[in-house]
């Protein structure tokens, strides 16, 4: 992030928000919103006094509610750009008029709380959407305790957890700050079930197993237990990970937990969280006592994808990631020309994955702009302007806004960068003056004759 | 002799057509008397298509979009 934020030709715009796009392949229009961050960004150096003096302290949703954050704050310590932004809902100057302790310490006098909400309109000639996935809430699944047990946790806390930078300085560490004696990872917790998601998430099989690698790194002494439906470890290096996990003495369980519970049925399992899981390789129930459980839960659609989709006129699969043209011939590209989606937006993957996606993406742009011209489909409808009465019936039908008409000649007329080809407009001309490139009227009866003989 | 109707179905490109193609790549058959017809959208659809395939011996007309 930091190496494209200071490349000279890719600007970088932060806490901004497309809302809306028009025109074409080549020759789109964007418009982007820019929040204010009430931190003016060519003045600040960063420094972080401002942090430390704001008296206003809340959850930091980066650390998903394990650290805490000021009102003025940067989300994590890598972020780029380096510069903090002012949480109005926190801010006390916002919600009662006084404090302003940031801008008083501020040497650079970057603290601009008069800071507006602005437009910036873009030309463009592609886009590339990667707007990533969300993690699966496991509080609906009441069976496993999430957010009635304090040491039941995601698996994205547990990431935190294990950041040295992050909100326990990489500490694996109870609610109370002890270090657990047991932990339990429970794969699939929304993924290949069908109540929640019926996809497998594909990436909580490895991130569990490297779960347990950093648990048997940071806390030697605690058992640890992997409860799995099955072992997918499909990718370069990621079988070997699995046996090398294996042998590091992680104990595997084949089985989906049923049941999170503090209730103790004997004197060992006091003070335990007892995991109740059907071991079904040797055909048991079992209840295994722990003081951790993390739950690998799935990766879903943004809660925000409808509203994308609509703003760039993408489609939606059935599981509610972004519909790619062709799922094996075409996967970066979409049914919008010059739209190019990649990463988790598409479905759930790898950052090795994501990677190749993404570069194969910025090459498929690259190969246009390196062109200078793009190509359409050839499918598209004219207007024999001989034929044309002008009558303009057309120019209302066109979902795709591709005709116009020509005040001089009196003529409709069809740009072929928007025309989808679909033929509304020929179906619907009276005259007869326009032709489906490749659907003419002659074709379709010839067809329809010998589909018919 | 059971009656076997002939059935023209004029099908959407972007929906019942890649269903159609789809149902193939999945090895699910549909009924091999309903003979398709692909057209980019069922907005492209004129009445005299479907006369077309009444007049040449069609019994029934399927448009899908
Ligand atoms: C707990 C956990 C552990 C994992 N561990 C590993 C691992 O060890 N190795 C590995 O290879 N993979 C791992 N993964 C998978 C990895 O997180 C994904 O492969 C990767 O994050 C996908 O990258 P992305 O860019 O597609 O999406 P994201 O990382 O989700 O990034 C999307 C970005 O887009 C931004 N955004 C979203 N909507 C908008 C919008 N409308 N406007 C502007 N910006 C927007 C978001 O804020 C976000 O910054 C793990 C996943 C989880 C949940
Ligand atoms: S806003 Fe001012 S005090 Fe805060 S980090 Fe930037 S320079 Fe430092
Ligand atoms: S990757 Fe593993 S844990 Fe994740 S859903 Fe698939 S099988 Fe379950």
């Amino acid at each position: 992030m930091a190496s494209v934020r200071s490349n000279k030709n890719i600007e970088l715009m932060t806490y901004s928000e497309v809302t809306d796009v028009s025109g074409y392949v080549g020759s789109f229009k964007v418009s982007v919103k820019q929040k204010p961050r009430y931190v003016d960004i060519t003045k600040c150096t960063g420094c972080g006094t401002c942090q430390e003096k704001c008296p206003m302290k809340t959850d930091n949703a980066f650390d998903a509610g394990l650290g805490k954050r000021k009102a003025i704050y940067t989300p994590f310590p890598q972020a780029v750009p380096n510069v903090p932004v002012i949480d109005p809902a926190v801010c006390t100057f916002f919600l009662k008029g006084k404090c302003r302790a940031c801008e008083k310490f501020c040497e650079a006098k970057a603290i601009d709380f008069n800071q507006k909400e602005k437009i910036a309109e873009l030309e463009v000639g592609n886009i590339i959407i990667t707007t990533g996935f969300d993690s699966f809430d496991p509080s609906v699944m009441v069976q496993f305790g999430y957010g009635q047990y304090d040491n039941v946790i995601t698996g994205v806390q547990f990431e935190r957890m294990s950041n040295a930078s992050g909100p326990t300085d990489g500490k694996i560490m109870l609610k109370d700050g002890s270090p657990p004696q047991s932990v339990a990872i429970l794969h699939c917790i929304g993924s290949r079930d069908k109540n929640y998601h019926q996809y497998c998430s594909r990436v909580c099989c490895m991130y569990s197993l490297k779960f347990a690698h950093l648990l048997r790194e940071k806390v030697p002494e605690a058992t640890v237990y992997q409860l799995y439906i099955d072992m997918r470890c499909a990718g370069s290096g990621y079988e070997e990970f699995y046996e090398r996990i294996q042998e590091e003495g992680v104990n595997f369980i084949r089985g989906k937990a049923g049941e999170i519970t503090d209730m103790a049925e004997a004197p060992e399992e006091q003070g335990k969280l007892m995991v109740i899981v059907e071991d079904t390789l040797v055909r048991r129930k079992r209840r295994l006592p722990v003081d951790m459980v993390v739950l690998s839960t799935a990766l879903e659609p943004r809660a925000d994808a409808e509203s994308v989709a609509k703003t760039f006129s993408l489609s939606r699969k059935a599981d509610g990631f972004f519909l790619e043209k062709h799922p094996k011939l075409d996967p970066v590209a979409t049914t919008t020309d010059g739209v190019f989606i990649a990463g988790c937006c598409q479905g759930p993957k790898d950052i090795p994955d994501t990677v190749a996606q993404a570069s194969a993406a910025a090459a498929r742009v690259l190969s246009m702009i390196s062109k200078g011209s793009v190509q359409i489909e050839s499918a598209t409808a004219v207007v024999d302007e001989e034929l044309c009465s002008g009558c303009r019936i057309c120019n209302d039908l066109c979902s795709y806004n591709a005709i116009t008409f020509d005040e001089e000649k009196k003529v409709s007329h069809i740009n072929e960068a928007l025309c989808k080809g679909c033929g509304t407009c020929v179906a619907a001309c009276p005259s007869g003056a326009i032709t489906g490139r490749h659907f003419t009227t002659e074709q379709i009866m010839s067809e329809i004759e010998g589909v018919l003989v | 002799m059971s009656f076997e109707p002939k059935i023209v179905g004029i099908l959407c490109n972007w929906c019942s057509y890649a269903g159609a193609d789809l149902a193939g790549t999945s090895r699910k058959k549909y009924a091999p008397n309903v003979r398709i017809v692909r057209v980019m959208c069922s907005g492209r659809v004129e009445p005299g298509f479907i006369l077309k395939a009444f007049q040449k011996g069609a019994d029934g007309v399927l448009v899908c979009g």
